[in-house]
């Protein structure tokens, strides 16, 4: 077996087994240290033995044996009475498929690293990392921070989750709300890192494809819940575009000017499955709309049929009532200022708090837009400015350059 | 696992000598919530105002004695629970349900040691 196919092996098994452990163990650290030297027995043995029948509960068997141990030596280091053997693995556990042996945790896992108790910037970072398996390096690059920092950041979350007594369990209905909504907003967080960089070559791209798998993962394992489904079907929706995001310069596309022709299909498919599921579950939550939205534009087959602005407000107008944000105003002025003015949408973006948003680009490329076209080009010019000091990624640099020299002067 | 639930709230809205009709109020909140939490309540009880407090502290080895809290803040320590809780969910659960009179805050933190 070459190194790729072991690494392949080791990922596509290791959520499924470090859950598990997780959930047996209650410790995150002695999971993930079993499951690691599972994986360093199987480097040395499976390339002269041969690969085993069924790699994953192989993998299990071996990692589960070594948390035992280890959790043995650690009670005799701390000079504490070992606890109650743990069932043993019968004759029967070797008799039944890996689905059975390993039994899914996922979920728990899901809700223990989401917990609201964890540092909101550790979150999704733990998420990546013990649920869809991503290196701590892989993590670092992509949240634009030192590896060091990161792996600091992921020692102190599990030590909190170890000292607080964050449990390994499925919340109580009373908590259900607000912790799935935890865990909604970490794998949103967890996207954005993906998506914001329109050219998809920087260090976000790589685990966009492992978005798609962790949201799939949530919705087949929470199919009642329309936000999870909605969630689904927008990191869908988005990375169907993907191919569209650039021109053959290098430079964004706004959504309203890509080739509806180049976006990919299949995926876009998948998404409006989810999503007629979400919306056939009720009622309508902020990640539904948002994802109504999404299918609105994705309905559209060319660049010669009318974009769909006016359904698009009309959904905005909804998500607004749900989700007041500065993020959600400023989208809506974008389909204001096609249903009824640029000057009307720049009416209501004045009414924002321009020094709470001056560190946040969209505020300026979206007021740099509207100034534009309500023909005020030196109030234009300086918002152009703004939003490209503040340091945007190359291809909206290029775009936004590229509108600002139209102004001409 | 037992928890400190610790309480901070505005010290002011209960009085100058805390025995304002808003401590009163409050004292009969906290009755019932402790007759609620039953075996579970380990301890806890109010704390006078930080007009009260007086701190030590230790800086290179030498004891000195101060007036006033640890601290001067927005909102301060007005009391604590000692709780007993399977985890940190059953004990949110439990302090979601502490009550405050106005705004204010619980910390959950988790006692040292093996309980």
């Amino acid at each position: 077996m070459s190194t790729l196919a072991l690494d392949r092996a080791f990922r596509e098994a290791g959520s499924r087994i470090i859950a598990a452990l997780a959930a047996r163990y209650r410790d995150l650290d002695i999971a993930e240290e079993a499951f690691a030297e599972a994986c360093a027995r199987a480097s040395d043995r499976w390339p002269q033995e041969g690969t085993p029948r069924d790699p994953a509960a192989w993998l299990y068997r071996v990692a589960d044996r070594s948390a035992l141990d280890g959790l043995r030596r650690r009670r005799t280091r701390q000079r504490l009475a070992p606890d109650p053997p743990l069932p043993e693995a019968t004759a029967e556990d070797a008799m039944v498929d890996d689905a059975k042996l390993i039994p899914d945790e996922r979920l728990r896992l899901i809700f223990v690293c989401c917990h609201p108790a964890v540092a909101a910037d550790a979150r999704a970072a733990l998420t990546l990392r013990l649920v869809c398996g991503l290196s701590t390096a892989e993590i670092a690059r992509a949240f634009l921070v030192s590896e060091p920092t990161l792996a600091q950041r992921l020692v102190r979350a599990k030590r909190k989750i170890a000292d607080a007594g964050v449990p390994f369990e499925i919340p109580r209905p009373d908590a259900w709300p607000e912790r799935l909504d935890s865990v909604l907003s970490t794998v949103e967080v967890a996207y954005a890192k993906a998506h914001e960089d329109a050219a998809g070559a920087g260090p976000h791209a790589a685990y966009a494809s492992e978005m798609l798998g962790l949201t799939r993962v949530l919705a087949e394992l929470l199919p009642q819940e329309p936000e999870a489904l909605a969630l689904a079907a927008l990191v869908r929706y988005a990375e169907a575009r993907r191919p569209a995001r650039l021109d053959e310069y290098g430079a964004m596309v706004p959504l309203s000017e890509q080739d509806p022709a180049l976006w990919r299909r299949p995926l876009i498919d998948e998404a409006e499955a989810y999503l007629k599921r979400a919306a056939a579950l009720d009622p309508a939550g902020p990640r539904s709309l948002q994802a109504a939205i999404h299918s609105a534009w994705c309905a559209r087959r060319s660049l010669a049929e009318p974009a769909p602005w006016p359904v698009v407000l009309k959904l905005y107008d909804a998500l607004l009532t749900l989700r007041d944000d500065p993020v959600t105003r400023l989208n809506r002025a974008v389909a204001v200022a096609e249903m009824a003015g640029a000057e009307v949408a720049l009416g209501e973006i004045e009414g924002l708090d321009a020094d709470a948003l001056a560190g946040f680009p969209p505020y300026h490329a979206v007021r740099a837009d509207l100034l534009r076209r309500s023909g005020r080009l030196d109030d234009a010019r300086a918002a152009y400015a703004a939003v490209l000091a503040l340091d945007p990624p190359p291809a909206e640099r290029l775009w936004l350059e590229q509108r600002m020299s139209s102004l001409g002067g | 696992m037992q928890y400190a639930l610790l309480i901070y709230e505005d010290e002011g809205i209960y009085g100058p000598d805390k025995n304002g009709p808003a401590m009163q109020q409050i004292v009969a909140k906290h009755m019932a919530f402790s007759r609620e939490l039953g075996a579970s309540r380990l301890g806890g009880s109010g704390l006078k105002g930080t007009a009260a407090a007086t701190t030590i502290r230790t800086r290179n080895g030498a004891k000195t004695v101060h007036d006033g809290p640890f601290a001067e803040t927005k909102e301060q320590l007005g009391g604590f629970y000692l709780i007993e809780a399977p985890d940190l969910d059953a004990a949110i659960a439990t302090a979601k349900k502490v009550p405050v009179l106005q705004d204010g805050a619980i910390e959950i933190r988790p006692l040292l040691g093996p309980g």
